[in-house]
């Protein structure tokens, strides 16, 4: 028997279609129905759906009433507001150090293949390892950090980082920076090392300094990598979660709760998943949104090259 | 080459399989028939599994066990169960049981045999707390029992002059004003007021107790906006934060655990937190700077009050091995192998308190407790427990997550007393 060549085409990628199907576009939907229902899981009445042999639960449909309830939150917008100054705070300083370690990176000097490779470590570290490693570094009774300062003279008494909300959310952005621009550098650093070197040289040969082939070469040229980094640290800024577990728990109060914590606590502490999912979809959407804004000041007028 | 032929290798082979048989029945008695489930959160993961094959092998259980990380432990378990799967026997803690009674996920255990003499002998106030929310019966066994209890560092209060531990509050301010006034201390007191379940409001419910405030009142209402000695503890907290009596960073520690380890480095004079964690402060020279027995228990101050609780192991309402799963159950949170096995067990590694008095006259447990505390005085403390009825509300567990950003706000001052009580009362009233 002979395929035709469609059909050999799915054959081939049925079994990923597939895959991703069952582990990203079900789960992706199921939750966003969760959030239109009356989720109690002990208590799973209503409609179901059989999915060989398994049972899955649909609940009451109860329409928009989750979103309407956590939307009339105060401590929802409180959430949000820090979520929004904790994404900023971070997609900027991931993409400016990310950017910044790239640039050196692409310089040729002695060690540069070792200070690449260290330069992923931050990255490879699982986060909850991250937050571990940066208790110890800051903590108010044995960080390391205190530690130095107090024998260096530079300080009367030991700094206590994680006292008030404002300094805990920004050692957070700082720490989860850390972990992250890693990563940034390498995507800039990919970037930069597919610029062809006629260009520099063209530019050279019109007299332009290093300041000026920043900006006139690299930085037009880096468009679909900027564009990239920061749709992916908006994404992970909104979602990220587990620091907060590690290092605040939320607190102090709620100072460094935000959206995806919020969310986290009303599914898991609270058991209320169908609120819970309709917190953590309006960030979907936000991030929707905001990838859409970054597609159209970025991207719209980046043409390719042929 | 001996060849041997089919009748005598079928009766030899017969042999072996009668001696494997009774050599096995000798060992253990007769095998169940299927196995009995059996989860719980991760706290000493390997212990479990060393009792668990000593039931197996003693008893003749086919027992599976399973450990589910703490933080996800109870949705994990309802996701199971909503999936049709039946884990028979589970570990449960007191804020998500009642809710497990109510959606009919675990059983009454009254009805089973040897519940009555379990009854008996269990403490009147884990009793209480054994009991449904409509005190008509009893949904669990306890796994374990914990009250908040006061610890000092014996060493600093004596290089401060100080001749004995601190009877009331205000001499437990003086004294901390005093050892940080003297430098030889920076932040004297560590309260438990981390930001995790364990942490801050089982600390507010022991202060409030000792102050002779209620929390609740008989029908489960916060009323501590009414209680003046709710007030009293919660302006003495304030105090403490702002003249810098305390570890300013406690309020973002994200355990009990965490909180205790800071005691051990032997820089605060006074420390309040389950009675557990002092098996490790008093008990465990590798790791604390106060053991042995540098660091120690007093009663606690005001009337002695304290916040008590209890954690559950629980049936399976729909277990198709109930008989089984009792056994394991009363092998578990009672004493089917007439040496308190497990709970032995448990306060010899843990320092895990449990709900039955007379497993204190046990010599070795006796013995143990000598190395980290005075078990008289422990036991006393118990006297003065008090554990609460609300923990059976289903809102509670909501509640005591969100109180704790109020109660850290009249802390830090950035909410006074009086309106930060109103809002753990109307914070309860509209969750009800």
């Amino acid at each position: 028997m002979k395929l035709s060549e469609s059909a050999l085409a799915w054959l081939f990628v049925g079994p990923a279609l597939l895959v991703i199907g069952v582990v990203v576009v079900f789960p992706l939907v199921y939750s966003l129905w969760l959030s239109f229902t009356d989720v109690n899981l002990l208590r799973a009445t209503g409609p179901a759906l059989e999915l060989w042999g398994m049972r899955v639960p649909l609940f009451h449909w109860i329409g928009a009433r989750n979103y309407t309830q956590v939307l009339a939150d105060p401590l929802y917008w409180d959430s949000l507001w820090r979520t929004l100054y904790f994404v900023a705070a971070f997609v900027a300083e991931a993409a400016l150090v990310g950017f910044g370690m790239a640039l050196v990176l692409n310089e040729r000097f002695p060690g540069r293949p070792l200070l690449r490779s260290l330069l992923l470590v931050p990255w490879s570290l699982s986060r909850i390892v991250v937050g571990l490693l940066w208790i110890g570094i800051l903590d108010f009774e044995f960080g390391a950090l205190n530690g130095l300062l107090l024998r260096a003279g530079l300080v009367d008494g030991a700094i206590a980082f994680f006292k008030e909300g404002w300094s805990a959310l920004n050692v957070l952005v700082s720490v989860y920076m850390w972990n992250q621009a890693p990563f940034a550098t390498l995507l800039f650093l990919a970037g930069m090392q597919s610029i062809s070197e006629d260009l520099y040289a063209a530019a050279e040969v019109d007299g332009a300094g290093y300041w000026r082939r920043l900006w006139f070469v690299t930085l037009p040229a880096l468009r679909p990598i900027v564009f990239l980094v920061l749709v992916l640290a908006t994404v992970n800024g909104f979602l990220m979660l587990d620091l907060i577990y590690v290092l605040t728990m939320g607190g102090p109060g709620y100072d460094t709760t935000t959206v995806s914590w919020h969310g986290f606590k009303t599914s898991f502490t609270f058991f209320k998943f169908g609120p819970g999912t309709a917190i953590l979809y309006t960030l979907t959407a936000l991030c929707l949104l905001l990838t859409v804004v970054y597609q159209r000041l970025i991207l719209a007028r980046f043409e390719p090259e042929a | 080459m001996t060849l041997i032929d089919r009748r005598t290798f079928l009766g030899g082979a017969g042999l072996a399989a009668a001696a494997a048989v009774l050599g096995e029945g000798a060992f253990c008695s007769a095998r169940a028939d299927k196995p009995v489930n059996f989860s719980g959160w991760v706290f000493k993961p390997d212990t479990v599994k060393d009792y668990v094959d000593f039931f197996n092998k003693k008893h003749g259980g086919q027992v599976k066990y399973d450990a589910v990380p703490w933080a996800t432990y109870h949705p994990t378990m309802e996701t199971r169960a909503m999936a049709g799967e039946v884990v028979d026997v589970m570990y449960c803690n007191s804020a998500n049981r009642e809710r497990w009674v109510d959606n009919g996920l675990i059983r009454p255990l009254d009805d089973l045999p040897g519940m009555d003499e379990l009854k008996k002998k269990m403490a009147p106030g884990n009793l209480e707390a054994a009991r449904s929310r409509d005190g008509s019966k009893v949904v669990g066994l306890p796994y374990f029992t914990s009250i908040f209890i006061l610890m000092y560092n014996e060493p600093m209060l004596q290089q401060a002059g100080i001749k004995a531990p601190a009877k009331t509050w205000d001499e437990l301010m003086e004294h901390s004003a005093k050892l940080k006034r003297d430098k030889i201390s920076d932040t004297p007191y560590l309260p438990n007021w981390n930001n995790s379940g364990s942490g801050t409001m089982p600390q507010f419910l022991s202060d409030c107790h000792s102050e002779g405030a209620g929390v609740f009142d008989a029908k489960n209402r916060v009323i501590v906006d009414q209680e003046p000695g709710a007030a009293r503890a919660m302006e003495r907290w304030q105090k403490a934060y702002k003249d810098g009596l305390v570890n300013p960073e406690v309020l973002t520690k994200t355990s009990s655990t965490d909180t205790h380890r800071l005691f051990w480095t032997g820089r605060y004079a006074y420390h309040t937190n389950h009675s557990y964690y002092l098996k490790t402060i008093a008990g465990e020279p590798e790791n604390s700077k106060l053991a042995p027995k540098k660091a120690r228990m007093a009663m606690y101050p005001g009337n002695g009050q304290t916040h008590m609780f209890t954690e559950w192991y629980t049936i399976n309402a729909k277990t198709k091995v109930l008989e089984d799963a009792w056994k394991l159950a009363r092998f578990l949170g009672g004493n089917l192998n007439g040496d308190w096995y497990v709970q032995r067990q448990w306060c010899l590694i843990a320092g895990l308190d449990n709900a039955y008095p007379e497993m204190y006259d046990n010599p070795e447990i006796i013995q143990s407790y000598d190395r980290w505390v005075d078990l008289k005085l422990l036991r006393e403390q118990y006297k003065k427990g008090r554990s609460i009825n609300a923990f059976k509300e289903p809102w509670f567990s909501e509640y005591d997550s969100k109180a704790i950003a109020v109660v850290h706000n009249i802390i830090r001052g950035t909410s006074t007393v009086p309106k930060g009580l109103k809002e753990l009362a109307a914070l309860q009233k509209s969750l009800a």
